[in-house]
């Protein structure tokens, strides 16, 4: 499990210092291979570190990432090559002057001396490119632009290293070839073929965490190209779910707010174009004319409408539910349509909602009498970001101990209580907070409670004593005179 | 000891009779509800849970700010995105009631922890007012003869589509409620008419303000009470349950409607309400006449009294007139007006006339909303001649009045429709009274029967005389029972009779055996059903659509929905700045206000004419007069329907006269709608439409760039089945922002200044890199040499 971002307390350059010092010592990077698959509103990287045990029994590898990257970065997660345990990661803290920040990845076993082993750095960089020109017309293509540093840093002696640029089409405009590299590499710095820029192989590069060599060495690149499809940013999603064990129904609204993030359109929309490109299967890569979302299987009743009303331009095909357990694939699939086609730097906010049985992601364990419902952060959009994310879980009315268990840790979470359809005391709800998600974060949130039986009597009693409440005075209004003066 | 048609249990005990037809009511009553409420569904269950239309839009945004910002706040809402920029008093101008009564339901329910949707309580108004509505008929009703009418009464208004096409869920406009408190505020004043209580017409001038809150066709029950008084009074009907009733009605519901702020002062300063006023001082003139003549006996004196009350009821009236002359007295209205010429709006106020719902009925639309309970619907104003009681002639004189405005104002249908049911359902159940009551005459011999049973029939068939004349069948109908055979249907008895003679003597034959009975009865219920199929047709094909939402088939059957106006809506919402200025002509004023949340140049509360002429200039005119206009009122994009594509009817091209003929009357010199027309007179916007037209900007914004959709090919209007011209015009003042799926709603924006200080047209033919024209070098070759 990826633990970052933790608000941990940056440690001071100066106890820094000897960690790194020590850290020096116990490994070397035979090779380094970055391979940065870019896109619109995701860049995927993935760095292979090479590593050669210097100490017997080493254990703990620190990465460096600098600042700008890091701040971009949204998912981190590192493994061992041809493993699917992920390691426990640590920050170590930041330092000052040159911004690297550094993690601390505990290796499964401790390495002897001169032992191998390959780790698999992941990471999701989001609103790392931007579109350039900023501004497109309806029918050009959509260019953007994408900045990084060169060479990947290591607070070890690195041996060989190379980064792979991967573009979604080979239409690449330009990128930077980077110069004054004679000390690491004789060659062409920068090679293209196809899709595909490498810059490397670079060699015999020195530990290059120091403030020296980030002025003098490392440089930046930059490369523009063209990409096919849309940048498909959320600016906000807030999900509700709400458990019902009355009804034996987990109901999950989703307020997306969508907005285009690719270049933004130059002059205005002409639909006689808009239909004539889609005539001709034209149609130009920043428009957003859907999206294809794979909803739970067994869903029943869903709603997609916006602050207008509902939206009828969508498809659904729903799959029946599957046995909990069972590995099944099977999704409904929400062929969803916006009421306009989400041009460049449009935006377009809209709800949407389903049922679904509560046993297929609920389930009763009578060893500690509490429920477990599994309630999946967000619904996965393909290659989008969601900057905020707000995911609220009602709990049923009178759930006591409850407790969650989130994937991955909210910025900020809170408890509250939230009074709705005939409730006496409120139901417990409990709020997550989270800042851009990726497709990556696709995680589950386990919520376990208790529900006693009187709670599930609550409102039944509550209903029925309103209705004895009323019949007895409309009883005792028929049986007692208010006339003032009593009639013959 | 009279014979009876069939037998009827008679071991029952009173009690067990009286709760079972009470229980039997109720239930009665609460399918009534039941199918008044489900009918009206349709709107939601084809479409939606949607606002209709025009107005409710406004309604409902209305709402949404009262119940967010609470009554306060909403009474002193000043809203400056409407007209702007002039901005509207929203609190001050708007009948409160019907927003009111949805906040109120609203918090009630979420005082209740019941958290609805303020959308769905709108939505659900009005059907939820109908099934009050079918009640207070059946209270009024039952005043007027008995339950089981009343019944009647309240199932034919449950359904009846008159009154559904302006209650349908979704159609959350002041009438959904306003004819519930019409038909409650009059059953409290016959009532209290018939009481002489003060309490009912305290309660009836309580209704009467919450219809004053509610709805603008107040007037109708200010004017309708005091011409009731008033012919009881010239009846010579006067008591002092009429003088309780009315003063409590007048009194308390006069001050009560003076504090809704639209009204204000209009109770006793404008036309209208003068009627109700001088009524109220008649009556005070007679009761102190009565007053005094009751305690004075001398017959002079009497006389002399006579003549002083009509001297000081003549005084009165002048008195009104010269107030009215100075100017005290607001005259009538231009819409009052309309009520009495036809032709009145069309000359004076083409605003008012350019509304389809204020154009005169077609006579087949009375049969469409009201099937046949309009043939019934005089039979039973002829029965309440047979009794007339005070109340009978309230419902005559609202019978003949309603009538008379069902036919100049289609709208108005709707005030008609309540006494239509009541009328036709004292029919109806009077019918089946005579054929199912069991009681039978005694027959004194068998061919006197005949002949007697033939003459009740031909006497029953001029039912205008309240008094039978023939002394022998004055006798037959006292034999009979108390409710005999009349009406319309002595036709159909005597036709029976004759084919049944043959078979008299046995029991269950003849007329008044049980198969002149069952048939009778059979065919009444005949009509019934057609009347409940009728009106389901109706409902649901005519009366269910919320006309924001067109819906038309797929090929394979399947409805297929086309959403334009809220996709075009939505798209202004989310990404135009929240002030750029829509100018649309005034239709979709209250749409774009609720949906796109964007301030509008004129919407469909038309209180200034020279706004919407303006905008009506701005349409029709070239593009570059219209640009100022556009200018100086900040208008940042410009909205026009369009159904060219797909064949939508209701368009802007097809009301563009109308914006002619509006701004015509405020610009007579700059817009002539003859301009408009070809040579031959026609309205055509194809080759051969005139230059003006083809250079208005309505015409320019329609059609820019829609022959192109064609490739090529003949560019065809759906709509006027002409020809586009293939060179389409071109815009240079304007730019297209944005246009729907099937091209119902275009959006243009307006450009901003050169920033060179050119004029748009020479910039764009400059962007364009066409050359000059050519006079210019030429005229300075010539003056080189």
């Amino acid at each position: 499990m990826a633990r970052w971002r933790f608000n941990l307390p940056l440690l001071l350059l100066a106890a820094l210092q000897p960690w790194l010092a020590l850290a020096e010592h116990s490994f070397e990077n035979t090779a380094i291979v970055r391979t940065v698959e870019l896109g619109g509103a995701l860049v995927h990287v993935t760095t292979t570190y090479a590593i050669k045990a210097l100490e017997d029994g080493s254990s703990v590898y620190t990465l460096a990432i600098p600042r700008d990257e890091h701040q971009k970065t949204s998912w981190l997660e590192v493994k061992i090559k041809g493993q699917s345990a992920i390691l426990p990661l640590d920050l170590v803290g930041q330092d000052i002057k040159t911004g690297i920040l550094y993690y601390a990845a505990e290796l499964p076993k401790p390495l002897k001396l001169n032992a191998t082993t390959n780790l698999v750095v992941e990471t999701v960089q989001t609103h790392a490119t931007y579109p350039w020109p900023a501004e497109a017309g309806q029918k050009d293509p959509q260019s953007l632009k994408y900045e990084t540093e060169l060479l990947v840093l290591s607070p070890y002696v690195t041996a060989v290293q190379r980064t792979k640029i991967r573009t979604p089409s080979p239409q690449v405009h330009s990128f930077t070839k980077p110069e004054g590299l004679e000390a690491f590499t004789l060659e062409d710095p920068v090679t293209k073929s196809g899709a595909t820029l490498t810059y490397g192989p670079y060699k015999n590069i020195p530990q290059s965490t120091s403030e020296d060599f980030v002025e003098d060495k490392q440089k930046r690149v930059t490369v523009h190209y063209e990409c096919d499809f849309p940048v498909i940013e959320i600016s906000k999603l807030t999900r509700a779910a709400e458990i019902s064990h009355w009804g034996a129904n987990l109901n999950i609204e989703d307020n997306i707010v969508l907005h285009n993030g690719g270049p933004k359109l130059k002059g205005h929309f002409s639909r006689l174009e808009h239909q004539s490109s889609a005539y001709f299967g034209r149609s130009p890569p920043h428009v957003i004319p859907g999206m294809t979302l794979h909803l739970p299987a067994g869903i029943q009743n869903v709603y997609y409408y916006d602050f207008i009303g509902n939206v009828s331009t969508s498809r659904l095909r729903t799959a029946p539910s599957v046995p909990k357990g069972s590995p099944s694939t099977q999704f409904s699939v929400l062929e969803l349509k916006p009421r306009y086609p989400v041009l460049g730097g449009w935006n377009y906010s809209f709800t949407l909602g389903w049922d679904s049985p509560l046993r297929d992601s609920a389930g009763y364990d009578s060893k500690t009498g509490k429920w477990v419902v599994a309630i999946p952060v967000m619904t996965p959009i393909p290659s989008a970001v969601i900057d905020q994310a707000e995911v609220k879980i009602v709990l049923p009315e009178g759930a006591t101990d409850f407790d969650f268990y989130p994937p991955f840790p909210a910025s900020m979470n809170e408890v509250a209580s939230h009074i709705t359809y005939l409730d006496t005391i409120g139901r417990p709800t409990i709020t997550l907070h989270y800042n851009q998600l990726t497709d990556k974060h696709s995680g589950i949130i386990y919520v376990t409670y208790r529900v006693p039986f009187s709670a599930h009597m609550k409102k039944p009693l509550a209903v029925a004593t309103a209705f004895i409440g009323v019949f007895v005075l409309a009883l005792t209004w028929r049986r007692v005179d208010t006339r003032i003066q009593r009639q013959k | 000891m009279t014979t009876k048609a069939y037998a009827l249990p008679s071991d029952l005990s009173p009690a067990t009779v009286t709760n079972t037809t009470s229980l039997l009511r109720i239930i009665a009553l609460a399918f009534i509800s039941g199918a008044a409420i489900a009918s009206r569904l349709f709107a939601v269950i084809n479409f939606e849970s949607i606002i209709h239309e025009f107005d409710p839009w406004f309604n409902y945004r209305a709402t949404r700010v009262l119940v967010a910002d609470g009554f306060y706040e909403f009474w002193n809402w000043f809203d400056p995105t409407a007209w702007y920029p002039l901005g509207r008093v929203v609190g001050g101008t708007v009948y409160p009631g019907l927003m009111a009564t949805s906040g109120v339901i609203y918090k009630i329910l979420h005082a209740l922890n019941l958290p609805v949707d303020i959308r769905n309580i709108c939505v659900l108004l009005a059907p939820g007012f109908s099934s009050l509505t079918a009640w207070s008929t059946y209270m009024f009703t039952k005043e007027l003869k008995d339950e089981s009418a009343g019944l009647l009464a309240a199932a034919f208004i449950g359904i009846v589509p008159g009154y559904i096409s302006r209650s349908v869920a979704g159609s959350y406009d002041n009438e959904a409620i306003a004819i519930f408190l019409l038909m409650f505020t009059f059953f409290n004043w016959i009532k209290a008419l018939k009481t002489g209580s003060a309490f009912f017409g305290t309660i009836a001038a309580l209704f009467y303000f919450y219809m004053v809150a509610a709805w603008g066709g107040y007037a109708f029950i200010t004017n309708m009470i005091p011409l009731h008084a008033l012919a009881l009074l010239l009846m010579g009907r006067y008591s002092s349950r009429l003088y309780v009733a009315y003063s409590s009605w007048y009194a308390v519901g006069t001050l009560a409607s003076m504090q809704v702020p639209f009204v204000g002062f209009q109770p006793v300063r404008t036309s209208e309400h003068m009627a109700a006023l001088g009524v109220f001082g008649l009556l005070q003139i007679i009761a102190f006449a009565e007053l005094v003549r009751s305690h004075v006996s001398s017959k002079q004196f009497q006389t002399l009294l006579y003549a002083s009350v009509i001297g000081l009821g003549f005084l009165g009236t002048l008195a009104i007139i010269g107030l009215t002359y100075k100017g005290w007295i607001a005259p009538w209205t231009g819409r009052f007006y309309s009520l009495w010429d036809t032709g009145y709006a069309k000359k004076y106020i083409p605003i008012i006339a350019s509304v389809s719902e204020h154009q005169p009925t077609a006579w087949p639309s009375f049969f469409m909303d009201l099937q046949f309970l309009i043939f019934l619907f005089p039979a039973g104003v002829v029965m309440c001649f047979r009794e007339l009681r005070d109340e009978h002639v309230f419902v005559i004189i609202y019978a003949i009045v309603a009538s008379y405005f069902a036919g100049v104002m289609v709208r108005l249908m709707l005030t008609l429709t309540p006494v239509v049911c009541v009328a036709a359902a004292i029919a109806f159940s009077t019918v089946l009274d005579t054929y199912i009551n069991p009681v039978e005459p005694e027959a004194p011999a068998d061919e006197a029967a005949s002949s007697e049973v033939n003459s009740v029939a031909s006497d029953v068939t001029n039912p205008s005389t309240p008094t039978p004349v023939s002394k022998k069948s004055k006798k037959a109908v006292k034999d009979s029972s108390a409710s005999s055979t009349t009406g319309p249907f002595g036709d159909l008895v005597a036709s029976v009779t004759s084919g049944k003679s043959g078979k008299k003597g046995e029991r269950s034959f003849g007329v008044f055996g049980l198969d002149t009975r069952l048939v009778v009865i059979f065919h009444a219920i005949g009509m019934l059903i057609f009347f409940v199929w009728h009106c389901t047709w109706v409902t649901s094909n005519a009366y269910s659509s919320p006309s924001v939402v067109l819906a038309s088939s797929n090929p394979d059957g399947s409805q297929h929905i086309i959403d334009d106006f809220r996709e075009a809506y939505y798209w202004l919402r989310q990404n135009t700045p929240e002030t750029a200025v829509v100018m649309s002509w005034w239709d979709y004023g209250y749409q774009i206000a609720g949906m796109a949340d964007r301030p509008t140049l004129v919407d469909n509360n038309t209180w200034n004419n020279t706004h919407i002429a303006t905008v009506g200039k701005a349409m029709s005119s070239s593009e570059e007069v219209a640009y100022p206009i556009l200018r100086k009122h900040d208008v940042d994009y410009v909205l026009v329907i369009f159904g060219g594509l797909i064949g939508y009817s209701g368009d802007d091209i097809n009301k563009f006269l109308w914006m002619v003929r509006i701004a015509q009357g405020v610009w007579p010199d700059e817009i002539q709608e003859p301009n408009y027309f070809t040579r031959k007179g026609e309205y055509k916007i194809d080759d051969e439409a005139s230059p003006t037209m083809k250079n208005s900007l309505m015409y320019k914004m329609s059609y820019y760039r829609y022959a192109e959709l064609f490739g090529g090919g003949q560019a065809l209007d759906r709509v006027r089945g002409q020809q586009v011209p293939k060179t389409g015009p071109t815009l240079d003042y304007l730019d297209e922002a944005f246009t729907s799926e099937n091209w119902i709603v275009r959006i243009y924006e307006v450009k901003k200044e050169d920033l060179l200080g050119r004029d748009l047209k020479s910039a764009n033919a400059f962007a364009q890199g066409k050359k000059r024209k050519r006079t210019k070098p030429a005229s300075r070759r010539k003056a080189l040499l």
